[in-house]
């Protein structure tokens, strides 16, 4: 019981940081309908800024600054390449965040190279035992920081008008862009929005019980995709649901690696898109995506 | 190439060249002033020895995900070729070139240097030292590699500068049944990579398990996961007395962390490669101190400050890591190996093959573990140190000098 109550709990933090992650990528595609493949980047990007800026700035200031940064690099590629190439085909534009993404990537590979940097978090490694089940401190404040944001982030949805204009504008751009609302401008929020939650999420995700600031935290972007996909690649819920999904699935993979060996060693790595493909045999829209309807 | 009359070092150059496209030896030319004991008129030569200048090839990662080590080893290889020559006669130029950790690359820049040099000095990854290995063996060239996995020992002329990675684990486990950390028949959980490496070590522990009944708990990772709290979870469930790792450095942190949060409170012991002074800096920087134990094939710096000094006088900006022993160490090797081919009056390809087969028994002054050979296919050695992580340059402290365990021949064959 203690060991599910552990993978139960660790499950949610870890999805509590998917769902940030996959929020990103949410709301750029209700934006700009581009499917941003850049995330993964930016997640190091503030990684990496809040880890170098720390001695300097000391740790909170590092952390504002380095979202700062995460969030000005979203906004320039949204204004210097997405904005300029509007009109063209979709899949153009995420082939072309893919090539961002390789470069910025190799640039912060070249910079982080073999080291470890570390995020001095005040909270350090600390942890917080809740009878016999553990969870260290930094997975906890992740999990409360993620709800707080993603409760801020759908009441905006509903009342700011911001996202009144992006719901509009996402319902049907050329109809909201003749009611005035400037598709532009929701577009570039809604990157600066993405940058700000990868940020945060990279803050959390260098921390314990992750080691630090390596090139690898790369590849957690890359498992919180198909948590958007499989909550709806244009729904906000779905990409809460989609991330603690694929964070439960994940640690209960791996922490019953042993029972589930009939399926072969390194399953918990496959899981999340094992998750997703079943997903959306049944529901090819994703579990809270708008289904596509099609008059023939 | 234009030959100028009267331009010997041209001339010399030239007849090295055509006698190695015509695939044949000749002899070095006299050699025109310096030199020590050896006598380079003497020597057979073909490929990458020009006058006294040996040339040896270095395919390192600078820019990677391996840069800081490296760096830490080139450095080292330098600092020691600055330094020594091969049988007092022969000064060696290093041919240093960045893989970026890319397996292409290292083909693609191998085969820029090859017609240049006469072995390589260092070969940095499994994943390269892999993929070389069928140029490596038809060139004839004695490579040493940065990387202990037994598919390695199965290369001609590559010598790997330790014992492989399951008679290194098996040594700790030795270390740990020795200080009373473990006993026959407890639980043992181990987190390896996938691939060569992480399975290398988990035979290490398989082999030990069946010796001692050890029940093994095996949790098979990717080099991405960064994350244990899963695996150590379900160790904690099952109960393990010890904690087992094939992994990279980011992991052994994580692995500390989520134990040190979930009250498990069992010794560590991991591969060579789990560790980095880096950790230290973290905050699993405690728990690692009092838990881990790391088999490995070089000492720490407490038995050679001189070194210790010597490097960070040439180099004053860089962390140190034991790399930079593992760099001395494999520059030491090279040195005894071209040392006897000189001796043996054969500074060919061949020759150095032929010398670096023969070597048995060899001492690197204690930077190293003792090398017993090179024979295809088994561990080049038996021994190993056991470091803990501390406070010091370099990040260890020798917790037993290098020793050879109770299971290591069995497993080394």
């Amino acid at each position: 019981m203690t060991q599910f109550l552990s993978l139960l709990l660790n499950g949610i933090s870890l999805g509590a940081i998917y769902a940030l992650i996959a929020l990103g990528f949410v709301v750029i595609f209700k934006a700009s309908e581009v499917v941003s493949f850049t995330h993964g980047s930016l997640l190091l990007l503030g990684a990496y800024s809040i880890a170098r800026l720390s001695e300097p700035l000391g740790f909170y200031l590092a952390v504002v600054v380095g979202v700062a940064i995460t969030a000005f690099a979203a906004f320039l590629i949204e204004r210097l390449i997405i904005n300029r190439l509007r009109g063209a085909p979709v899949i153009s534009l995420a082939i072309v965040t893919i090539g961002v993404d390789i470069i910025l990537l190799t640039e912060l590979i070249r910079r982080i190279g073999s080291d470890i940097l570390n995020v001095p978090h005040p909270w350090g490694g600390g942890s917080v035992r809740i009878g016999d089940v553990g969870i260290s401190e930094n997975r906890l404040i992740a999990t409360l920081v993620a709800g707080v944001l993603i409760a801020l982030f759908f009441l905006a949805f509903k009342f700011s008008n911001w996202g009144v204009a992006m719901r509009a504008s996402a319902e049907d751009g050329e109809t909201a862009a003749l009611m005035g609302i400037r598709l532009g401008r929701v577009s570039v929020l809604a990157w600066v929005i993405a940058g700000v939650l990868a940020g945060v999420a990279a803050l959390f995700l260098v921390g314990s019980p992750t080691p630090g600031v390596s090139p690898t935290a790369y590849s957690v972007a890359l498992r919180a995709f198909p948590a958007a996909i499989l909550g709806g690649l244009d729904s906000t819920g779905g990409a809460l649901v989609g991330g603690l999904l694929i964070g439960l699935a994940e640690s209960f993979a791996a922490g019953y690696q042993d029972q589930l060996l009939f399926l072969g060693r390194g399953f918990g790595d496959v899981v999340p898109y094992i998750v997703m493909i079943a997903v959306l045999l049944f529901r090819p829209s994703g579990l809270f995506g708008t289904r596509e309807l099609t008059r023939v | 190439m234009k030959l100028r009359q009267g331009s010997r070092g041209a001339a010399a150059l030239a007849v090295v060249v055509v006698a190695a496209a015509a695939g044949c030896s000749t002899k070095a030319p006299e050699s025109s002033g310096g030199g020590g004991g050896g006598d380079a008129a003497d020597v057979q030569t073909d490929v990458g020895v020009e006058g006294e200048t040996i040339r040896l090839g270095v395919l390192t990662d600078l820019t990677g995900v391996f840069a800081a080590l490296g760096k830490d080893i080139t450095n080292a290889n330098t600092l020691f070729w600055e330094e020594n020559q091969v049988c007092d006669t022969y000064t060696v130029e290093l041919d240093v070139q960045d893989t970026g950790y890319v397996p292409q690359q290292g083909v693609q820049l191998y085969s820029g240097m090859k017609d240049s040099i006469l072995a390589m000095q260092q070969t940095i990854g499994s994943p390269i030292n892999t993929a070389l290995a069928p140029e490596y063996e038809a060139d004839q060239i004695v490579n040493f590699p940065s990387a202990w996995s037994k598919t390695l020992t199965e290369i001609p002329g590559t010598g790997v500068v330790g014992a492989t990675y399951d008679v290194e684990i098996a040594n700790g486990y030795d270390y740990l049944f020795q200080e009373g950390l473990l006993a026959e028949g407890d639980t043992v959980g181990h987190i390896y990579f996938e691939g060569e490496y992480g399975a290398n070590g988990l035979a290490g522990t398989q082999a030990v398990a069946e010796e001692m009944d050890l029940e093994v708990i095996e949790a098979q990772i990717k080099a991405t996961d960064q994350d244990m709290s899963a695996q150590i979870t379900q160790f904690a469930a099952a109960g393990v007395d010890l904690i087992a790792l094939t992994v990279a450095p980011g992991q052994t942190a994580s692995v500390a962390t989520v134990a040190e949060a979930q009250g498990l409170d069992v010794p560590i012991l991991g591969s060579n490669p789990v560790f980095a002074p880096g950790l230290l800096q973290g905050p699993a920087a405690n728990w690692l101190k009092s838990h881990l134990y790391v088999a490995s094939p070089v000492s720490s710096f407490d038995a050679h400050p001189e070194l210790l000094e010597q490097y960070k006088e040439a180099y004053p900006e860089a962390t140190v890591s034991l790399g930079v022993v593992v760099g001395f160490g494999m520059s030491e090797l090279m040195k005894q190996v071209l040392d006897a081919a000189c001796e043996n009056g054969d500074l060919t390809r061949q020759g150095v093959v032929d010398a670096f087969d023969q070597l048995e028994e060899v001492d690197t002054g204690g930077l190293v573990v003792p090398i017993r050979g090179f024979e295809l296919g088994q561990s080049p050695s038996l021994e190993s140190f056991v470091l803990q992580p501390a406070d010091v340059e370099g990040g260890a402290t020798v917790a037993a000098e290098a020793f050879e365990g109770q299971f290591a021949e069995k497993i080394a064959g």
